[in-house]
């Protein structure tokens, strides 16, 4: 069986078997229940209860075994010294159970239950999900433990060892377009880690860039020998948690005692070309511009043009993109000399930065972009392009299709010079909740367009850096 | 390589004799079965051995104490360097037999080994990682490592473009170009010897079920080559 057989049933069930619902309706599994049939999960549900006939209006039935067809993934949530007989006891009838519970070797009176929920997984004929996680959300498999999240299937996919930034991962991934192929919460990773599920999201076609959230990686060879012989076939982000608390505690040698903190972490992304964040917005920021935009290892990105309004802005943007190790330099002569000839008014600002402010910008309701645009990229030929619009400074003063009109001349462009630049998007706002409002709904619509959006330049500067990196590598390396 | 018989791997020799470390003089034998070169060196007994030993060695010579009970030659007193002649070395031995922090330890001989010609100086280890198995160091030595810790790490087996981004990672890489008047070092030495160590077939790759730790310090590394002068391999 291959990986990616081995894993249809967890992303795709056709049943689903719940242990812990209450025929009060109240319990976490019913919760569960509930979700799934309203993210449209079409296949057979089955709780388990030991006396009941009927939870939520569904038949129950007493063992994992009793189920009309075998269980292609059962979701447990009860006290964690019952659970181990109940796996056992489902003698082959079981492809994946996911435990939610916690009690186990997250905490050292646990340690032996889990040791027990493992060697029944096994005697059951299972593979195991957790303990001490949240679940799983699969928009291809209709199934998920969150309470909103994007309902289309998309191309990101997620393991996460903590089951609360799984959530948050899903929710913001929601507000900023993210899509996902799936995300997997995978708690103690009593059996399966996340360098399973790596394996499968990297041959999984629905999957084009790969995020994982990882503490402890128990088999930190086998997730180096995996990412080493991927070579870097599919974007794989990582958000290592407890860097600072690595090395040896007692090293005998001088290599020993330099050896803390994360320098294999640091390895493992030079060597592998996956990517090192720090923050969850940056694992955000990172898998969205994964997610818009294609590498291009034959170009790797170096030249980025910033253009928009706001000096300062562009300024800043200017030293911490070179401080990202990305170029922002001035354009050559004939590029200044040929939008010099647009008599563009005073105030712009025409040798990148382009620094353009509202009253040059609303030229034409927008469509002026285009003509400076095509100018930059046929004779700049940036490698990539940050768009940046500080909202405040249109709002009140020009038409709202204003808007509308930059970005589509910018798309325009795009079109014109196909594969010349990446395109990135920068919308800034102050908080204001009007403002906000405005921002989320043209964000919405650029993100549909393809266009990684970010809320500061800065925001934008980490993932275009990661976006660079991994060109470079993939160029140096394949 | 090419140690497949096991009188001849100073590593199952070590662990045979229950020791936790190999000697100077084992580790360097190691080195050299891998490729890795190392300074021409014999092993005298005592003063009465020094005569026979000299034979064949280039001076200047460096002499070393020998002992399971000192870790840190040099602050024992244990290293004499740039000794000219049989004379000279054995009066270095008995200053050794007399130094406070040798007399009462262990002495299972004196390491006699010519001196390698100046050079840049190196420091490579190596190191297994509980989860992530063997990984391989590199650093300018001196300050560079024991201050500025300025090293770069990459794990087991690495490439030639894992070993030239390990060099060129280092804050001090320049210096290796050549600085300040001094000859640049070679690059493919350094590259090679980390290759050795680290790489696909490497020292630290065929023996990471028994290798702990690993210093190298110094390589010297001239503008042609590069030589290990002194090695400590932790074992568990």
């Amino acid at each position: 069986m291959n990986i990616i057989e081995e894993f249809t049933p967890l992303f795709a069930p056709k049943t689903v078997a719940v242990i812990g619902a209450s025929t009060k309706g109240n319990a976490l599994p019913n919760v569960f229940i509930r979700r799934i049939r309203e993210f449209g999960f079409s296949g057979d549900i089955y709780p388990i209860h030991p006396a009941a006939a009927e939870i939520d209006g569904l038949t129950a039935y007493k063992t994992l075994a009793d189920t009309p067809k075998p269980v292609d993934y059962a979701y447990i949530a009860v006290s964690g010294a019952q659970i181990p007989g109940m796996l056992a006891a489902a003698k082959g009838h079981v492809r994946f159970a996911q435990v939610i519970s916690s009690g186990f070797g997250e905490v050292d009176e646990g340690k032996d239950l889990q040791a027990e929920l493992v060697s029944a997984a096994q005697a059951g004929g299972m593979r195991l999900l957790g303990p001490n996680c949240l679940g799983i959300y699969t928009p291809r498999g209709r199934v998920t433990f969150a309470e909103i999240g994007p309902k289309e299937t998309g191309h990101v996919g997620i393991v996460s060892q903590s089951g609360g930034l799984g959530t948050d991962i899903i929710r913001r991934g929601l507000a900023r377009g993210l899509k996902f192929s799936g995300l997997v919460t995978v708690g103690n990773c009593a059996d399966v880690t996340p360098s399973d599920l790596l394996e499968f999201y990297l041959a999984d076609p629905q999957t084009r860039v790969i995020g994982m959230y990882i503490e402890t990686a128990k088999d930190g060879r086998r997730l180096f020998d995996i990412l080493r012989n991927a070579k870097a076939a599919k974007p794989v982000v990582i958000l290592k948690g407890g860097r600072t608390q690595q090395g040896l505690a007692a090293a005998a040698s001088h290599t020993g005692s330099l050896a803390g903190d994360d320098r294999v972490w640091v390895a493992l992304a030079r060597q592998t070309g996956c990517m090192l964040v720090d923050t969850l917005d940056q694992f955000v920021d990172t898998l969205l511009i994964f997610q818009s935009l294609t590498p291009r290892p034959q170009r790797p990105t170096q030249k980025v043009v910033l253009f928009g309004n706001g000096g300062g802005t562009s300024v800043l943007a200017t030293d911490y993109y070179s401080r990202l190790g990305l170029d922002v330099t001035p354009f050559a002569q004939e590029a200044i000399d040929a939008l010099a000839d647009m008599k563009l008014p005073p105030g712009t600002s025409i040798t990148n930065p382009v620094d353009c402010p509202v009253g040059t910008l609303q030229q034409d309701d927008g469509r002026v972009a285009e003509k400076i645009l095509d100018i930059i990229y046929s004779q700049g030929k940036p490698e990539a392009l940050v768009m940046h619009l500080n909202l405040s400074a249109f709002v009140g003063r020009t038409k709202p299709e204003v808007l509308d009109n930059l970005v589509a001349a910018a798309m325009r462009v795009q079109e014109k010079y196909p594969g010349q630049s990446h395109f990135i998007l920068v919308l800034r706002s102050d908080g204001e909740p009007g403002l906000e409002a405005r921002k989320r709904e043209f964000r919405d619509k650029a993100v549909a367009l393809g266009v990684p959006v970010y809320d500061e330049m800065a925001n934008a500067g980490h993932p275009l850096a990661a976006l660079a990196t991994f060109e470079r590598f993939k160029a140096a390396r394949t | 390589m090419g140690m497949n018989t096991t009188q001849d791997n100073p590593v199952v020799a070590a662990k045979r004799a229950g020791r936790n470390a190999l000697d100077e003089s084992a580790g360097k034998q190691l080195l050299a079965a891998h490729g890795v070169k190392v300074p021409q060196s014999r092993v005298a007994k005592g003063v009465a051995d020094v005569d026979a030993v000299m034979n064949g060695l280039q001076t200047p010579v460096v002499v070393k104490v020998m002992s399971p009970d000192i870790l840190h030659k040099s602050d024992a007193g244990g290293v004499k360097i740039n000794l000219r002649s049989a004379t000279e070395v054995k009066a270095a031995i008995e200053g050794m037999l007399n130094a406070p922090k040798i007399k009462g330890a262990r002495i299972e001989g004196f390491l006699v080994e010519e001196m390698a010609p100046a050079g840049h100086e190196l420091v490579i280890g190596g190191l297994r990682d509980p989860q992530f198995g063997p990984l391989v160091m590199v650093g300018l030595g001196g300050i560079f490592v024991e201050i500025l810790k300025d090293v770069s790490f990459r794990l087991c087996p690495i490439t030639r473009i894992d070993a030239e981004e390990m060099i060129a990672e280092l804050k001090g890489a320049a210096i290796l170009k050549g600085a300040r008047g001094t000859k640049p070092a070679s690059m493919d030495a350094i590259i090679n010897v980390l290759l050795k160590v680290g790489g696909e077939n490497g020292l630290l790759m065929q023996h990471a079920a028994d290798i702990s730790e690993a210093d190298i310090n110094p390589l010297i590394v001239s503008d042609t080559a590069a030589v290990a002068v002194d090695a400590r391999f932790i074992l568990g």
